[in-house]
């Protein structure tokens, strides 16, 4: 392999390490801190903004070396692993054990561990594009995107598709940073370094030793967890089982989902419910199957009890550890909630969902208007829904109000009487059937013994209670749709509270920062910021109107995503042999962008379901075709001698950072899907109309 | 100009930033000594309302110099300079007077069976009229109720029920004692003060449930009206009570010693919070102070922590742990130790000190069996310590 060849596998080597080190990182601080998507949109916004600023600098080196590159490259196969370490290790040093940290600590805590591998990969790309250059070659913005596309490509569906059911995070990193290792040492080999090589191969033989080693990865999170008794990744969360004395605790990605017996909560669930029938034959319970659950569902009965939970190594290791009671007629069935009522014929007595608080955009899906007619669709005529949310029975604050108000709007649209418990929990039972408020004296008919409700639920559930929480619901608040899933921002702004913070000094903070920057951009650049923008922004929401309407099917969301990324390929290639480059083409693509635009909103405001999923792949691919053929003929515009490829790249990076954070934590959750496509278009207006007025042709 | 960089100045720049952070790390607790670690409540500057407002009285006890005036009430001694507010949220200093924002205006009012303090030894069956107002002294990771006591008293919903309301409601509605609880009920000491001596001019009972982050002067003032109390020794560590409560432990225990030597009827919680009060050697040296001090006579609960409010990745405690606690704390000496949040454990019931009988058979809130007559064990005859009514 010649030189520029062995260049060109490692911008592609690079892509492939720093996209699966992007999963990887996503992955672990969702497990490490709130699992949602401010999250996310955290993660993904420091780390473009990063990587985005690592380009800016690489503007400022005039020079380049080929033996300082090989170096460079190796560093960045290797950190990844210690970026892992830092992020778990720091988290015990630098918050308090057990403690789930607020907005600005997480992010501040997401900046300085990720801050050296995004700088160093944002640096390396125009880096390299350089190194290429003084090496008598022509390489030309364009291809270095195109080329480094390709990484991300290769990537993105080998984690998606393979890793992420296969390995563990250190693994993972040791696959991805594999191709990049051997450029670094074959690159090494062609510099005339070869003193260094002795101490790179023993830097080498030390990164595979520990990132391949399980033992040290378990050692790795132990302080975060304690006495680690398995330990499984899975697509959906990282599953630990630890043991504190006699008592096992299942962990799903940093949550502790089951700590022993609690049977307050088994019995308070199941209760309410289930003692509202006389006969209980199908009871269907959506997630929350383990410990006494099973135990209290028995003492009716039922003929069947169908048990849903997402994620089948869950189960599994549930299973394993005897948290599920097996009984006759129980039923494992590892799918999503919301899926499984849209398919199903089957009739049940009581639908009984044990969720978190809806701060996700998955878990929202349980708690609309939409997932209320699907639940009553599959209720028998007289069937019963229960489903509860953690407050404080001593006092209802305005937000708690508010939450409430909203769900029983929602719910009132199609139960006739809805009841709410006051317990440990509030517990809204919703059905057509007449509700009864005294639990124990149901239970007293049914000779049905409990350990919690019989002796405390006249103490805690009084009619003075129960008539204050009812009074408390405003009757006319709004109702929480898929679409516009006004509730998540309650539940956000709520989280915000519990941390007496708020987020609006950073999104000021975000604002002007980003003003600052578009004022020293040159318009072919507020081009490409406004794609990376759009392109981030409308990746989330059709991941997102993907789940509400098919559900969280990690493997589909996989391939949406992947798709996203391979359409940059052949529109990066098709921009690339464009030899006329002309502002006619920009604006021609921007146009497209908007097209695309309109479409989703089209569908977002008035069709919304009824596409096969093979439309939202066709639509990506088609939305990132357009997007990546406009990076080449936007660098192209500017001319290598005015802006190499640091600016270009840096302008799409900032702007998908901008995308991500506006998109995900402001645009949908507060204002809905058809205001966040609304604003993706009047961004995309802007650029076309200074793509209009911009430079000449070249 | 030349604006690019040579190598040498970037990775300086880069080494300047790198110490930057390292240098920031301490303040976020980052490389600093764990022990050292204080979450205490800090004063809110600039904070106050311009007047009082309609639920607002001067201050019982302050200190002034020049405009600036010292809240006494708690140990965290705010100094308060005009337009400031105290750590609790409801003291401020408006024109250089301290005002309490928090009296009449309780934000909770419940009636609760008395085991839910919980007191297992103050009149049991009893039923309790509770209030609280906003406002805590802690910062505490765990409260349950930190809607209302980390909130100012100005953004909570309240009632308006002035002391002599409180007693007169509790009376028309035949309820024997009245509980301050919830929040942190130092914080509106003065509220609780003037309904405490209302009541106890009534006829009813006052129950003080607290952190027990209080000056003696003020507490023993009043202890003069108190009946009985639960109050927490959150652990017996003071670094752990920095830590998870920004509080410290000495004033607390001079809580205790101070309603024992008041002649006040208490009962000790200690939320049983895994890694940070579940050692057994710290249990140990707790009850030998609690013996030395106070005698086996006051009640001690453990109770069964959850997962809650910032502390939300911890696993709940082992029930194994707590009756191993339980246990240590019986063969060190303490008469009564009861294990609360989990149902149907033999902790819940009273068993007699000397015979070992059930006194008290309890199911949740119902009592199954009651075996004291005229405060002695029905079976031995022994005196059981208590407010048997």
């Amino acid at each position: 392999m010649d030189q520029r060849r062995l260049l060109i596998f490692s911008i592609i080597s690079t892509g492939v390490t720093s996209v699966a080190t992007q999963l990887v990182t996503i992955r672990e601080f969702l497990t490490q801190f709130h699992g949602n998507e401010i999250t996310i949109s955290l993660v993904l916004f420091c780390w473009l903004l990063l990587t985005g600023i690592g380009s800016l600098a690489a503007r400022w080196f005039r020079q380049s070396s080929i033996k300082v590159y090989p170096i460079l490259v190796l560093t960045i196969a290797i950190l990844p692993i210690l970026q892992l370490l830092a992020i778990r290790g720091f988290k015990e040093a630098f918050f308090t054990h057990g403690v789930s940290p607020g907005f600005y600590q997480i992010f501040f805590y997401i900046l300085i561990t990720i801050t050296p591998y995004c700088l160093l990969t944002g640096f390396i790309l125009p880096y390299a594009q350089k190194v290429i250059i003084a090496s008598g070659h022509e390489f030309e913005s364009g291809t270095l995107y195109l080329t480094d596309t390709i990484g991300d490509i290769l990537a993105g569906a080998l984690f998606s598709f393979v890793l992420v059911y296969l390995l563990k995070p250190f693994s993972t990193i040791a696959v991805t940073s594999t191709p990049l290792i051997l450029s670094a040492l074959a690159l090494l080999f062609y510099s005339r370094k070869r003193a260094l090589l002795p101490a790179v191969f023993l830097l080498t033989l030390l990164f595979y030793y520990f990132s391949t080693n399980s033992r040290f990865e378990i050692s790795s999170i132990a302080p975060q967890y304690g006495r680690i008794e398995q330990y499984i990744e899975s697509p959906f969360g990282r599953i630990v089982v630890t043991k504190e004395g006699d008592q096992q605790t299942l962990w799903e990605s940093g949550v502790p989902l089951y700590s022993g017996s609690n049977i307050i909560k088994s019995e308070e669930k199941i209760h309410y419910a289930l003692s509202q029938f006389n006969r209980v034959e199908d009871v269907l319970l959506v997630s929350g199957g383990l410990g006494d659950t099973m135990t209290e569902v028995n003492k009716y009965r039922p003929i069947s009890v169908d048990y849903v939970e997402l994620d089948p190594k869950l189960t599994k290791a549930a299973e394993d550890i005897g948290i599920i009671k097996k009984r006759q007629g129980l039923n494992i069935i590892n799918t999503d909630g919301r899926s499984y009522l849209k398919d199903t014929h089957k009739k049940y007595d009581a639908i009984i969902l044990d969720l978190p608080e809806p701060d996700t955009f998955q878990i929202n899906r349980f708690y609309t208007a939409e997932f209320f007619l699907l639940a009553k669709k599959a209720l028998k005529k007289e069937g019963l829904i229960l489903f509860s949310m953690g407050y404080n029975p001593d006092y209802l604050s305005d937000i708690w109000r508010k939450k409430f108000s909203t769900i029983y709007s929602t719910v009132s649209l199609h139960f006739r009487n809805i009841l709410v418990l006051p317990g440990e929990e509030a517990y809204f039972l919703c059905s057509d059937r007449n509700l009864e408020t005294d639990i124990p004296s149901l239970l007293a008919k049914k000779s049905i013994s409990t350990s919690y409700v019989e002796g405390y639920f006249y103490g805690n559930v009084t009619a003075e209670r129960i008539k204050r929480l009812k009074d408390c619901l405003d009757l006319s608040a709004p109702v929480n749709t898929d679409f516009d899933p006004g509730l998540i921002s309650i539940v956000l702004r709520h989280w915000f509270m519990e941390y007496g913070a708020s987020p609006n000094y950073f999104f000021l903070a975000v604002l002007i920062l980003t003003i600052t920057y578009l004022m020293f951009i040159r318009r072919e650049e507020y081009v490409l910021f406004s794609t990376g923008l759009s392109v981030m922004g409308i990746e989330m929401l059709v991941v997102f109107a993907f789940q509400v309407v098919y559900g969280y099917i990690y493997l589909k969301i996989g391939a949406i995503v992947t798709a996203f990324l391979l359409g940059l390929l052949p529109g990066a290639i098709i921009g690339n042999r464009i030899t006329d480059i002309s502002k006619t083409k920009l604006i021609a693509s921007e146009l497209s962008v908007l097209l695309l635009l309109i479409l989703f909103y089209l569908w977002a405001a008035f069709f919304r379901t009824g596409l096969h999923p093979v439309f939202y792949l066709i639509y990506s691919f088609f939305f990132s075709l357009v997007c990546g053929f406009q990076f080449p003929v936007a660098a192209g515009m500017i001319g290598e001698a005015k802006s190499p490829a640091a600016g270009c790249l840096a302008a799409d990076l900032v702007g998908a950072s901008v995308g991500t954070l506006a998109t995900g934590t402001i645009l949908i959750p507060i204002f809905g899907i058809k205001v966040a496509v609304i604003s993706l278009i009047i961004i995309k207006m802007s650029s076309a109309i200074i793509a209009s007025v911009s430079g000449k042709n070249r | 100009m030349n604006t690019m960089l040579t190598r040498k100045e970037f990775i300086k720049t880069m080494g300047l930033c790198a110490s930057a952070l390292l240098c920031a790390g301490p303040g976020y607790g980052f490389l600093g000594d764990e022990d050292q670690v204080d979450i205490k409540g800090h004063i809110f500057e600039n904070d106050a309302p311009e007047e009082p407002w309609k639920w607002s009285i001067e201050g019982f006890h302050y200190e002034t110099a020049g405009e600036t005036v010292e809240c006494q009430i708690c140990p965290n001694h705010c100094a308060l300079d005009p337009g400031d507010r105290g750590a609790c949220r409801s003291k401020v200093n408006i024109k250089g007077k301290l005002y309490s924002l928090a009296y009449g205006n309780p934000c909770s009012v419940n009636v609760d069976p008395i085991e839910k303090k919980p007191l297992n030894h103050f009149h049991p069956r009893s039923l309790i009229f509770s209030i609280a107002a906003a406002g805590c002294n802690f910062r505490c990771l765990n409260c349950q109720n930190w809607e209302i006591s980390q909130k100012r008293p100005e953004d909570v919903q309240h009632d308006e029920l002035f002391p002599a309301d409180v007693v007169k409601t509790a009376k028309d509605r035949g309820i024997p004692s009245i509980a301050y609880t919830y929040s942190e009920p130092i914080s509106f000491y003065e509220y609780m003060y003037d309904t405490a001596k209302a009541a106890r001019a009534a006829g009813i009972k006052n129950v003080l449930v607290s952190n027990g982050y209080i000056n003696p002067g003020p507490f023993l003032k009043l202890c003069k009206y108190l009946d009985g109390a639960n109050v927490n020794l959150k652990s017996f560590d003071d670094a752990t009570y920095r830590r998870l409560n920004g509080g410290t432990l000495a004033p607390v225990l001079e809580t205790f010693k101070n309603m024992h030597r008041e002649g006040v009827w208490f009962e000790m919680t200690t939320l049983v919070v895994p890694s940070y009060v579940d050692n057994p050697e710290m249990i140990k040296r707790m009850c030998a102070w609690i013996l030395k001090e106070l005698g086996p006579d006051y009640p001690l609960h453990f109770l069964r922590f959850f997962p809650l409010y910032k502390l939300s990745r911890l696993p709940a405690t082992p029930v194994e742990t707590l009756a191993n606690l339980r246990d240590i704390a019986l063969k060190e000496g303490i008469r009564y130790v009861y294990v609360g949040n989990v149902p149907d454990h033999e902790g819940t019931h009273t068993y007699c000190h000397n015979c070992k009988k059930i006194l008290i058979e309890r199911k949740g809130y119902i009592i199954a069996q009651y075996n004291i007559e005229n405060s002695l064990c029905r079976y031995c005859k022994a005196k059981i310590p208590g407010r048997w009514g």
